[in-house]
């Protein structure tokens, strides 16, 4: 206990803090991103998957294996994976475009099935009525479908977020200077662990704390409507 | 010079990556088994202790879903030495795996727990069952129903957590594949293959769970979603 105390001034030095701070901004923007790409992509698979022709039928069933492998990959595995078919293919050696792109690919998969199981939750004679008032496919889903179903959608989606932010810790293991890289790096440098990582969980704890309190909130304002 | 893909090289270490996959499913059945122990016991406090107590289990659920289970393993297996604890990897991601499943689990038992109706119970003493006969037609059947499909779930969110404690050395599936990375250099091979089985051992758990909770507790649960 005494170590730590006398510890605590030089390891909360201006520089310390400074690159704890750019570390979690790393790991926000991650998250974000991957968040946001997932988003968007994710609702265009669910919107394919949704289409009823039969032309569709192999896109349809690529998306379902895509979402289903996705879904059952370790983060870590396919972060792995993607490291080194970029580098066997002399991609890039961004590591952070790297771990970006594996964000991306997980979050996809996993938003598409949130999102999904939005559409579904509108029931099927709004389609029909949809139909019968002659609105396109695209105009159906924009002022009929969605409107209702991104209620269901928004409250997952936000967990969704919030795990990506625990989940992009696994990026340390390639390299990417995140937070908990960075308190890998301070712990080397050989301050006290139980300092270090107390202090990178409760920076976690800060960044993700807000965001499910607004999750809940809304979860609960859309509950009660 | 490209690289090309050869399978042969890796094929014979495929039975120690499987005895692997094996490891780690030990690790996934404890560590489910004993988080939804404490989660139930945690789900408990939560709906009928005093106020302190209540405050005090809400605190742990939420700091421990609002950091990475990563972090806290890493604050476990080097954090503790420094006070005197020394766990062997394994325990030490075990425990970190329980204290972060039962927080999760606390949050499902619980929604269990609240969608059993008074009225429900005032049905069950009118008929004059006894306590034993009131939790077992009454309330385990409710429950269970709407606690499997969240629960099962978790075990997949979980089956994959376990590549995490590849990281602290434990000869998981994922620990194995490093193992032979690091013999072999024959990276995209071994981890495309270790991505294969993890999708194979997940998929055998979704449809396992799907036919335990379609006999025995009525829960639907969508094999490819």
């Amino acid at each position: 206990m005494d170590r730590l105390i006398q510890e605590l001034p030089s390891f909360l030095s201006i520089w310390n803090i400074i690159f704890l701070l750019k570390a979690m901004g790393v790991t926000f923007l991650l998250s974000l991103i991957g968040c946001l790409v997932g988003f968007s992509l994710g609702t265009l698979l669910a919107i394919f998957r949704k289409t009823k022709s039969a032309l569709l039928i192999p896109l349809r069933i690529l998306i379902v294996i895509y979402t289903e492998i996705f879904r059952r990959i370790p983060f870590l595995v396919s972060l792995l994976l993607i490291f080194y078919i970029f580098q066997i293919g002399k991609i890039t050696d961004s590591l952070f475009i790297i771990a970006i792109v594996t964000v991306c690919l997980i979050a996809t998969a996993f938003i598409s099935e949130i999102v999904r199981s939005g559409l579904e939750s509108v029931s099927q004679t709004q389609w029909d009525a949809a139909k019968a008032m002659n609105f396109s496919y695209y105009e159906t889903l924009k002022e009929v479908i969605f409107p209702q179903a991104w209620k269901v959608i928004f409250p997952p989606a936000f967990s969704f977020f919030i795990l990506f932010i625990k989940d992009t810790a696994l990026a340390s293991q390639i390299g990417v200077m995140e937070l908990t890289f960075a308190g890998k790096v301070l712990n080397n440098k050989g301050f006290s662990p139980i300092l270090v990582f107390g202090t990178v969980l409760i920076l976690y704890f800060i960044l993700s704390f807000p965001l499910d309190r607004f999750g809940k909130y809304m979860e609960r304002k859309y509950a009660t409507n | 010079m490209g690289y090309t893909l050869i399978y042969s090289q890796v094929t014979e270490y495929i039975p120690y990556l499987l005895a692997g996959a094996w490891i780690s499913l030990q690790i996934v059945i404890l560590a489910f088994s004993a988080g939804m122990f404490f989660g139930l016991i945690l789900a408990s406090i939560r709906t009928f202790g005093n106020l302190t107590l209540r405050r005090t289990v809400i605190f742990y659920v939420t700091f421990f879903t609002n950091t990475p289970q990563l972090v806290q393993i890493y604050f476990l297996f080097f954090a503790l030495p420094e006070i005197g604890i020394l766990l062997s990897p394994f325990v030490a991601v075990l425990i970190g795996m329980t204290l972060n499943a039962a927080a999760y689990m606390c949050e499902i038992q619980r929604a269990g727990f609240l969608s059993i109706r008074q009225n429900e119970l005032d049905a069950a003493r009118t008929m004059s069952f006894s306590i034993v006969q009131q939790v077992r037609f009454v309330i385990l059947p409710h429950i269970m129903k709407v606690l499997f499909p969240p629960l099962s779930n978790h075990y997949i969110l979980m089956t994959l957590g376990t590549s995490m404690a590849a990281i602290f050395g434990v000869e998981e599936l994922t620990g194995r594949a490093f193992n032979i990375n690091a013999e072999t250099f024959r990276s995209v091979e071994i981890f495309s293959i270790t991505a294969l089985v993890y999708i194979i051992i997940t998929f055998i758990a979704t449809l396992l769970l799907a036919i335990i909770g379609k006999y025995f507790f009525k829960a639907k649960i969508r094999i490819i979603q």
